[in-house]
């Protein structure tokens, strides 16, 4: 039998010594010597390692802080792009309800044509109610043409460039439109006046006149077609002296954020002045 | 020369910036002017006449917008062009307290003209509620927007006169 050499018995011991230790590690046993032992190292490491990143921090940071402030522009630039974007889809946004409900409007009343035109004036004098509308004739609109919204009558046109139109509202003080009540058969007249208060006026006596009734156009007269809404009754002025009662009208539409009509195009408004004045002779 | 010249992109711009937003801020009824308050701001600074110019253009441009008839807009501005001329150098030599006046009482003239006209077409535009829902709101708005019209005027005024101001 050959003997085993010493060094073979050496490196024999020195891997189960090894494995050994590897066990007792693995196993958590040698945890309080390794704690002793490794505390120091980690103690120095840490504050070694402190040390350097202050070093390095002093010699990186300003960089770092120009590279901050100018990714922090970068993104402000980005969010007020942002907000700018969504400002306009929700300007759009709430143009494409208005169409929309124009359009509503619109497939209500097939039996009409209409052109839809944006509001963007108003007439500079504070006594006269009119608005400017960008379309003209050049799109086919016509002096005396009804103007409406989804929800009511708004005016007629007035007069015509090529690409604009001057809207007299029904709020105007030289405006008088003929109606007639929802609920009874009895016409009227509203007219506007320079506060922009509409007033009902010639509405007979005897007619049981209630607050909150609907007024429609009536079609007398040839200016506007019939039934379209106007407005309702708020208060009663009613005397006993008095040939007619009138009332104050709170229109449905609001003039004050007016953005958007349609014109009606093919209402053909009727000339009564010469019989008027055949009358008057 | 160059004065006359400017004062028709100026006032153009002035008529549309009065049409798309300055007749939407209403106070009770009334709105402010801003050619108005333009040609009165040129007026009481310079001793020319050169506000004339401006006042009629300023009519002009606004008379194609409102509905009111032309020589309203027109005789109301070279109203106050002359106003403006005529108290130049006589109210202490201050331009701001001379425009203030100007405007005070150039804007009562527009207003005096305007239901004028609309009692002569048969609208009944009642003088108290004329005065209380659109001529004082109008004034107040009118002297609000005085100021910082004056300071653009005047840097505008720099630019076209340099050392020209009489202050």
């Amino acid at each position: 039998m050959k003997p085993v050499s010493s060094n073979t018995l050496r490196n024999a011991v020195v891997v189960f010594l090894i494995i050994g230790i590897l066990f007792l590690a693995l196993s958590g046993y040698l945890r309080p010597v390794l704690g002793v032992v490794m505390d120091p190292f980690v103690a120095a490491q840490r504050w070694l390692s402190e040390r350097f990143m202050a070093v390095y921090d002093f010699f990186t940071l300003p960089r770092d802080v120009t590279e901050l402030i100018q990714r922090n522009s970068e993104l402000e630039d980005e969010v007020a792009n942002l907000q700018s974007q969504i400002i306009q889809l929700q300007e759009q946004l709430q143009e494409a309800d208005i169409l929309y409900s124009l359009l509503d409007y619109a497939r209500s009343r097939p039996a009409d044509e209409y052109i839809a035109a944006a509001v963007i004036g108003r007439d500079p004098s504070p006594f006269l109610q009119y608005i400017i509308i960008d379309h003209g004739s050049d799109d086919g609109i016509r002096y005396g043409m009804p103007v409406v919204t989804q929800q009511g009558l708004v005016g007629r046109v007035e007069a015509v460039t090529a690409s604009a139109a001057r809207v007299q509202l029904i709020s105007d003080a030289q405006s008088t439109v003929n109606v007639t009540l929802q609920t009874q058969d009895a016409d009227a007249l509203i007219e506007g006046s320079i506060s922009g208060d509409i007033t009902l006026e010639m509405l007979n006596q005897n007619v049981s006149l209630n607050t909150g009734d609907i007024l429609l156009t009536s079609g007398l007269g040839g200016n506007y077609p019939s039934d379209i809404l106007v407005g309702q009754v708020v208060d009663i002025q009613k005397t006993e002296n008095e040939l007619f009662q009138t009332a104050y009208i709170q229109p449905v539409v609001d003039f004050d954020t007016l953005r958007a009509v349609l014109v009606i195009t093919n209402f053909q408004t009727t000339n009564i002045s010469p019989l008027t004045n055949e009358t008057e002779r | 020369m160059l004065a006359n010249f400017v004062s028709i992109p100026f006032m153009l711009l002035l008529s549309v910036l009065q049409s798309t937003a300055i007749s939407r801020i209403t106070l009770i009824n009334g709105c402010a002017d801003l050619v108005l308050i333009g040609v009165a701001c040129w007026g009481v600074k310079e001793k020319g006449y050169n506000a004339f110019v401006w006042a009629l253009v300023g009519g002009l441009f606004t008379a194609l917008i409102t509905a009111m008839p032309f020589y309203i807009p027109i005789a109301s501005y070279i109203f106050v062009a002359l106003l403006a001329k005529i108290l130049f150098g006589r109210i202490w030599q201050s331009p701001i307290l001379m425009l203030i006046i100007v405007v005070f009482i150039g804007t009562i003239f527009q207003h005096i003209l305007s239901i004028f006209y609309l009692q002569v077409n048969g609208v009944n535009a009642g003088l108290i509620t004329s005065l209380r829902n659109i001529t004082l709101p109008s004034l107040l708005l009118n002297l609000f927007f005085v100021f910082p019209m004056y300071v653009v005027v005047s840097d505008l005024r720099q630019w076209v006169l340099p050392g020209e101001d009489y202050e």
